[in-house]
């Protein structure tokens, strides 16, 4: 695990320097515009990028077959990628919380807790999406799918919100459960994509 | 030593089909045939990055699918893409290896970059693909394996950097029970290194012989249709009709000691195989 994550952090060096130059600028920017959601969204997109990036290098390069044959145990491998997402979330989350005490937004928890929770929900429906497609057939799928689940999301928004209205406990309680339970279940479908993958 | 039992693999417009050959200690085999006869995808089969509808694998009467990590790192590798990360230099590239291959020897890693004359500080995208071919030579030369495969090491590479890799192969081979498989269409490189030949085409194995009697076996013939007809048929594994005559692939036990013939190489042997026809 340490050296497929040694490996993505070198191969993908460039633009982890760029990657973290964007969430400074983007931490600055919601502090000066007094506005939570840039630095919200930019979290999202750094934290699904920086996985896409290294399966796009190692497709290019072929590493997929290499450590397949290096005898590399397939939750390992899919597992690293799981990790380097992650990472850059939690980075991204930092930076937010940051962002988040010094403008002190109105929504409370809730809308602190929800951008936080998208990072790791967006990792867990693209990745998979990745180790089916590869890379280049994946973005479109990916782009698809993320449109499908935003027009329910605002579909649906008017019956949660009813629900939920006056309830941050019971909302932040759902939205977290929901991005465990996506999260878990991405990383056991993407194990058996992997698994079922040849090269 | 590795084995390959009435392996299979389908696909929709192609198939490898019962595929079984030995790679004993301390031997070289050379995979040969045509492009798309199915080499690539044994050796990716061997190697698990393609999984095969039947058969089996054994490494050491061990299903390869049963194998740990470590046992499974007895097996190094070289593919024709290489495989390594393009961004990366040697440098790095030893860093990252260490984590990933159990007895993995940075330093002896190291020693094969500068015998080869490698660059450590340059990325590997900006090497020469013969440099790229090294580098990954010395990588699977770099954490202890037992048997060493490669996938067409030497195509597209020129005669002096084939010759050096063709020296390292045979100098892996000579330590105790090192073994190797090639696969390649540039068979003069097999004939110099190889103790088997397995041929492949059309996803079956055509033959697989011990290289020099293989080459002390057959002759290749030039005959009239009139002494065709009066050969013994048996004799004749092939025949391939030209524009100026017809050739004879045939055993030269079987054939009359009067008629001339040119020894056959491996390539004469391939093209008989695929373009000519039985006579039995």
């Amino acid at each position: 695990m340490l050296g497929l994550l040694i490996k993505d952090l070198f191969n993908t060096r460039k633009q982890a320097v760029w990657y973290v130059a964007m969430i400074i600028l983007f931490s600055v920017l919601s502090v000066v515009m007094q506005n939570v959601a840039f630095c919200a969204t930019l979290g999202i997109l750094v934290t699904v990028s920086m996985p896409l990036t290294a399966v796009a290098y190692e497709e290019k390069d072929g590493w997929q077959k290499f450590i397949v044959a290096s005898g590399m145990n397939m939750k390992v491998i899919v597992a690293e990628k799981y990790l380097l997402g992650l990472s850059f979330a939690l980075l991204n989350s930092v930076a937010y919380s940051v962002v988040f005490s010094v403008i002190g937004a109105e929504g409370g928890a809730a809308e602190f807790i929800s951008p936080i929770c998208m990072q790791f929900i967006a990792l867990a429906v693209v990745l998979p999406i990745i180790f089916k497609f590869g890379v280049e057939k994946g973005r479109v799928y990916m782009i698809a799918l993320i449109l499908i689940l935003m027009v329910a999301l605002i579909a649906l928004m008017p019956f949660i919100g009813d629900a939920l209205a006056g309830n941050q406990a019971v909302f932040i309680s759902c939205v977290v459960c929901a991005t465990v339970i996506m999260f878990v279940a991405s990383f056991i479908i993407s194990v058996r994509i992997y698994s079922k993958k040849e090269f | 030593m590795l084995s390959i039992k009435g392996l299979n693999k389908h696909y929709q417009n192609f198939s490898v089909e019962n595929v079984t050959f030995d790679i004993p200690d301390g031997t070289v085999v050379g995979l040969i045939g045509e492009n798309g006869a199915g080499k690539s995808t044994v050796i990716k089969c061997i190697l698990g990055a393609v999984h095969p509808d039947g058969g089996e694998i054994l490494l050491d009467g061990k299903s390869i699918n049963r194998l740990s990590k470590s046992e499974k790192q007895k097996i190094s590798f070289v593919f024709d893409d290489m495989g390594l990360p393009g961004e990366l230099n040697l440098d790095m590239l030893g860093k990252v290896l260490s984590n990933v291959f159990e007895r993995w020897n940075n330093e002896k890693f190291m020693q094969l970059v500068q015998k080869f004359g490698l660059p450590e500080k340059k990325v590997i995208k900006e090497f020469s693909k013969g440099m790229k071919m090294k580098a990954a030579i010395a990588v699977s030369l770099s954490y202890d394996s037992h048997i060493l495969i490669l996938d067409e090491p030497t195509g597209g590479l020129d005669p002096v950097v084939r010759d050096e890799i063709l020296e390292l192969i045979y100098d892996y081979n000579r330590q105790e029970k090192h073994a190797a498989l090639i696969s390649s269409h540039i068979t003069s490189d097999l004939e110099k290194i190889c103790d088997y030949i397995v041929y492949l085409h059309g996803g079956k194995v055509l033959f697989n012989e011990e290289k020099d009697e293989l080459l002390g076996m057959y002759g290749i013939y030039c005959v009239n249709d009139r002494q065709l007809d009066e050969l013994d048929k048996t004799a004749v594994v092939r025949v391939l009709r030209r524009e100026y005559g017809t050739d004879i692939l045939a055993i030269k036990q079987k054939m009359p000691r009067d008629f001339e013939f040119k020894p056959a190489n491996l390539d004469d042997i391939m093209l008989f195989y695929s373009k000519g026809e039985s006579v039995c």
